[in-house]
């Protein structure tokens, strides 16, 4: 029998690591298992052609807690965050491309080529989406409350959520409660009219969910992927200097410093649950004995894999096996002996410092939405584009380029074949191609390419069915919902059991809140 | 200038505006009722178009009536009788067909042939939808709050929502918000596995939306299905016996008993206002009526674009009312029979004949027909919604024929290129020969075709855009945004003016529920 811990920590996924750090630095003994040879989970850099540095799962990150840099000094651990000036660049076929730069003023000049009145537009609506985050980041710190409970501490938490929306302003408080639940479709119909710049923002929303556009609640989600982007900023691209896998670095640094045993190459087979009471991990055959287990994995692994059916209420259980995936990304990384030159833009230059967003309407990302919803692949996907080594050369050997494509939608389960070798290099060529009605050289350039289906993601690191944010971030999934009732406050109904990855509230993206959220949880019980 | 003044005047004679009407007048006002076209009703109208043939012209099933309506304004006693319509046939393409009957075993039997596991689920299924049924009534009876108000009645009435729902209980509480938030597709994926059972069930959560199956929020209409009342016994569906004019007649006749005066062929143009407050109403050939309250039955579109000068509203409020969503999504095709349609699945005239026939066969089906509407065309293989009427009440059609009243989906208001006779005829034809798949007679059987596209009925109805609900039922126009915050409580930012239509909360269907609450909070306001 091994040594005893105060918590195991059951993945070394980004949220996994903030919280060992937390619990570690309130003076607990920490252990974090990580089942692969390196930490970081979905964000991680990885040597997948020799001598370049990929980002193979999330090649950006979202909003970031800031706390959670600062607290756990992640700068002085290595971390330094890159910020273009160009947030996205919106290529087109025919016509006039679009560039969304940080700073809005200079995205409505870009717009006003395409349509006067949506530049006249773009900075009052980045005004709504900054607002509008601004109150969602007020409700991913708080743990959601108990909407049918009579707790006062709930109470006074919800009563501050509802002052923070007063404080805008009747107009605002109003215009907020009524775009949440929309989709962006009716949103954008209400400010713009070009179709590239209602493609631009909506690919935005739709990123990493089995929905179009058209479907409710993708404001949402747009709202969510702005968090901490800061004012006037529309798709933010932010990407860690050597590849995301220096955050999680860091992040296990921060660990190491404040105490945290980290083990890599160590697979939880089970947790162990005694008398109602989770009490610790079989790993590698070995028993690891704590006072609680946080786990970081997904839902399904949590409470299907590692835990047995009958250690939960039946109707827990149904519950949790009711939980949506329906992973719809697939990453291809391609080496790339120089850059890809867009026919609407020749050349090279700042527009490609950003990520590239192969979304030139609203419609042709509903489109390649339609495509999932029969299980089939988008023949012209969605792509979002992103050339870190433009940014950050030390990525990639000399002279040459790398560059990493979030392709949607590839769904999960395929209504014909399944995910084999062949589906694996047609979904490759399809992304080559789709970027080849743009950029016509980028077929001569690629020297290697690489492909990651959802299948593979789930294999890989452990995300059930590929989906990238351990569970759909639709409306019925979130909040006190998520990942379900009776576990929403990162607590799972088994004594001493805890949740921290982003199955739990405010969900995916890497942001660390669900970590920092757990960890505050856990230290008050 | 009319000498007459009036304590009320309802400017649009349909359900709504007559329920209004009736309720005024049963306190004592004295009210007019002003009707543009020559039959009342609005969309709930019985008309005979093709002689000897009655058809519902628009709105063709009844359940959702509020049952103090009927009491309240003793609508039986003025002709209103309702008729069950117990049973939904589903053809499917491979020949077989499901069937849910009225008689509860039966129902059980013939789900249990396609899924045991579904038949156990069904039951359970039906007692959740209850039980939320039964939770989310009291919410639809209330005016909704304005939630950025400080005053005491809108801070109660958020106090008695907060309650009510912390009274659910957690189980219903959070079944309740998976319903509001989730997909039908994906709310029946938890129960169900018959694709045509969960096909048919999610139809009923798009009716009248421009929504897909698997489009989040199309989930809560499932629960109208099971809130339908009928002389308060929930869970029934049921059509008017004469058609559904004859609610409309009932609740007229109700208000002329109280001393309502009605006007047919009395469009108004223009609702007349000084000094932000309305003054009465100019009708489109030049009479004028004067009065301090006027009530708009119409949509929230017509009420406030078309009826007052934009001039004397404020200038958002004009901005919420031109981006309330109001696409309109469904045709109706009515349809005069030498003979009912033999169904191939189930050949001969049966019980099914009786009841609804739904072509629903899967949730691909539903969310394909969905997806040509949303690039623009219509469904070249719609969804449809079909009754028999003539089967239900013999007096509809001359003896031995038949009248068939079909609800389309999908038709888009917004057609690419814009509706055209020409193109109204495609659509027709598109639903006869999608009809003909499954009853091969029909094509040869059909006497005399209407077909009404969103465009016909905006034109013909008055529904902005063929919005069969006034402005789509989606999360955010529902309740306190419904049409837009402040004023979901039936009033509007002129004084004395009114609005008690569908757009209002709690909208959609034969409910009379907009109107009832419209005439309640006059009552305690302008005619206080």
């Amino acid at each position: 029998m091994s040594a005893s811990y105060d918590t195991v920590v059951i993945g070394a996924g980004h949220n996994g690591l903030v919280t060992a750090a937390y619990l570690a630095k309130a003076g607990q003994k920490v252990l974090v298992l990580e089942q692969r040879e390196v930490v970081g989970g979905a964000a991680a850099t990885e040597e997948i052609f020799p001598g370049f540095k990929v980002d193979t799962g999330a090649h950006r990150i979202g909003g970031l807690s800031g706390a959670v840099v600062k607290d756990l000094a992640l700068a002085g651990h290595g971390l330094e965050l890159l910020e273009a000036e160009v947030t996205a660049f919106l290529p087109v076929i025919e016509g006039t491309p679009l560039t969304l730069w940080r700073d809005p003023r200079k995205t409505a000049d870009a717009i006003r080529k395409i349509s006067p009145p949506d530049a006249d537009a773009w900075v009052p609506f980045t005004e709504l989406v900054g607002k509008a985050a601004s109150f969602l980041e007020a409700a991913w710190t708080s743990t959601p409350p108990d909407v049918t409970g009579t707790d006062l501490g709930d109470l006074m938490a919800t009563a501050k959520l509802g002052m923070k929306l007063r404080r805008f302003g009747k107009r605002d408080m109003v215009e907020i409660m009524r775009i949440l639940p929309m989709s962006v479709y009716e949103l954008l119909g209400d400010w713009f009219e070009s179709d590239l710049v209602k493609g631009a923002i909506a690919a935005s929303a739709v990123s990493g969910l089995c929905q179009g556009p058209m479907g409710a609640g993708t404001v949402y989600t747009l709202l969510h992927h702005h968090v901490g982007a800061g004012q006037g900023v529309i798709r933010p691209t932010r990407r860690v200097r050597g590849g995301i896998g220096r955050l999680s670095e860091a992040l296990a640094a921060a660990c190491k410093a404040a105490g945290v045993e980290v083990r890599t190459g160590a697979s939880v087979e089970r947790i162990m649950v005694e008398g109602r009471t989770a009490v610790g991990v079989v790993v590698d055959g070995a028993e690891v004995r704590a006072q609680r287990v946080v786990s970081s994995a997904d839902p399904r692994r949590t409470f299907f894999e590692l835990m047995d059916p009958t250690e939960m209420a039946p109707e827990f259980a149904r519950k949790v096996g009711n939980i949506r995936y329906r992973g719809v990304c697939a990453k291809v990384h391609l080496a790339l002996s120089g850059l890809p030159d867009f026919a609407c833009r020749p050349g090279e230059g700042n527009h490609l410092a950003g990520v590239i967003s192969i979304s030139p309407s609203l419609e042709y990302i509903e489109r390649a939405f339609d495509a999932a919803k029969y299980g089939r692949v988008s023949e012209r996907p969605y792509l979002e584009v992103s050339i870190a080594s433009l940014a950050d050369p030390s990525v990639t050997p000399n002279g040459k380029h790398l560059m990493s494509i979030v392709f949607q939608y590839a769904p999960y389960a395929l209504q014909d074949g399944e995910w084999d070798d062949a589906a694996r290099a047609k979904l490759g060529d399809v992304a080559i191609e789709t970027l080849a009605e743009y950029a016509p050289n980028v077929a001569s350039l690629v020297e290697a390419q690489h492909v990651l289906t959802p299948l593979d993601l789930e294999r890989e690191y452990g995300l059930a069915e590929g989906n990238v944010y351990h569970g759909e971030m639709t409306l019925d999934q979130l909040l006190f919902m998520r990942p379900v009732p009776g576990a929403s406050r990162y607590r799972a109904p088994t004594a001493g059991l805890y949740l921290c990855g982003a199955g739990t509230h405010p969900g995916g993206g890497v942001t660390g809140v669900p970590g920092f959220n757990a960890a505050r949880e856990i230290l008050k019980d | 200038m009319s000498a007459s003044r009036y304590d009320a005047i309802i400017v649009g004679g349909g359900h709504n505006g007559l329920v209004t009407a009736a309720y005024l007048a049963m306190a004592g006002k004295k009210v007019l009722v002003l009707e543009k076209r020559h039959v009342l009703g609005g969309a709930a109208v019985t008309e005979e178009i093709n002689p000897g043939f009655k058809y519902s012209v628009c709105s063709y099933v009844v359940s959702l009536l509020r049952p103090e309506i009927i009491r309240d304004l003793e609508l039986p006693k003025h002709g209103l009788q309702i008729l069950p319509l117990e049973s939904t046939f589903t053809p499917l393409p491979n020949g077989d067909y499901l069937a849910r009957w009225g008689d509860h075993d039966q129902t059980r039997r013939e789900i249990y042939r396609h899924s045991p596991r579904d038949a156990d689920a069904y039951d359970d299924f039906g007692k959740l939808m209850y039980q939320l049924a039964v939770a989310v009534k009291p919410i639809l009876a209330m005016v909704p709050p304005d939630p950025t108000s400080m005053s005491p009645k809108d801070l109660m009435g958020f106090l008695r929502l907060g309650k009510h729902f912390r009274g659910l209980g957690h189980e219903q509480f959070h079944a309740l918000h998976k319903l509001m938030t989730m997909s039908s597709a994906d709310y029946l994926d938890e129960w169900f596995e018959t694709e045509a059972l969960k096909a048919t069930m999610s139809s009923s959560g798009i009716i009248g939306t421009f929504l897909g199956p698997r489009s989040p929020g199309t989930a809560y209409v499932l629960l109208h299905h099971y809130m339908g009342e009928i002389d308060g016994a929930m869970r029934a569906w049921g059509f008017a016996k004469g058609g559904t004019g004859s609610v409309s007649e009932s609740i007229a006749s109700a208000a002329r008993g109280h001393g309502a005066e009605i006007m047919t062929e009395a469009g108004v143009a223009e609702v007349t206002v000084k000094n932000g407050r309305t003054t009465g109403v100019v009708l489109d050939d030049g009479r004028e009526y004067s009065s301090s309250v006027v009530v708009s039955g119409l949509d929230p579109k017509r009420t406030f674009l078309d009826l007052v000068d934009a001039k004397e509203l404020p200038g958002d409020f004009v901005r919420d009312i031109e981006r309330f969503k109001i696409r309109g999504s469904s045709g109706k095709v009515n349809l005069s029979l030498s003979e009912l349609p033999n169904f191939t699945a189930k050949p001969g005239v049966g019980p099914l004949h009786k009841g609804a026939v739904s072509i629903s066969p899967s949730i691909d089906y539903l969310e394909r027909a969905y997806d040509e509407a949303k690039y623009g065309d219509f469904s070249s293989r719609p969804y449809m919604d079909i009754i028999m009427p003539s089967m239900i009440d013999a007096g509809m059609a001359p003896p031995g024929k038949h009248v068939m009243s079909i609800f389309v989906q999908y038709a888009p208001s917004d057609l690419r290129g814009g509706w055209n006779e020409t193109k109204r005829e495609a659509f027709g034809d598109a639903v006869v020969d999608t009809l003909a798949q499954y009853a091969p007679n029909l094509p040869d059987a059909i006497l005399h075709r209407q077909v009404l596209t969103p465009w016909d009925i905006d034109r013909d109805m008055g529904l902005t855009d063929g919005n069969i609900f006034h402005g789509e039922l989606s999360l955010h126009q529902l309740f306190c945004m419904r049409p837009t915050v402040g004023y979901a409580d039936y009033t509007t930012p002129l004084r004395g003016y009114y609005q008690a239509g569908s757009g209002t909360h709690p909208g959609g269907g034969i409910t009379g529920a907009s109107g009832r609450l419209a005439a309640l909070e006059i009552l305690k306001g302008a005619l206080r």
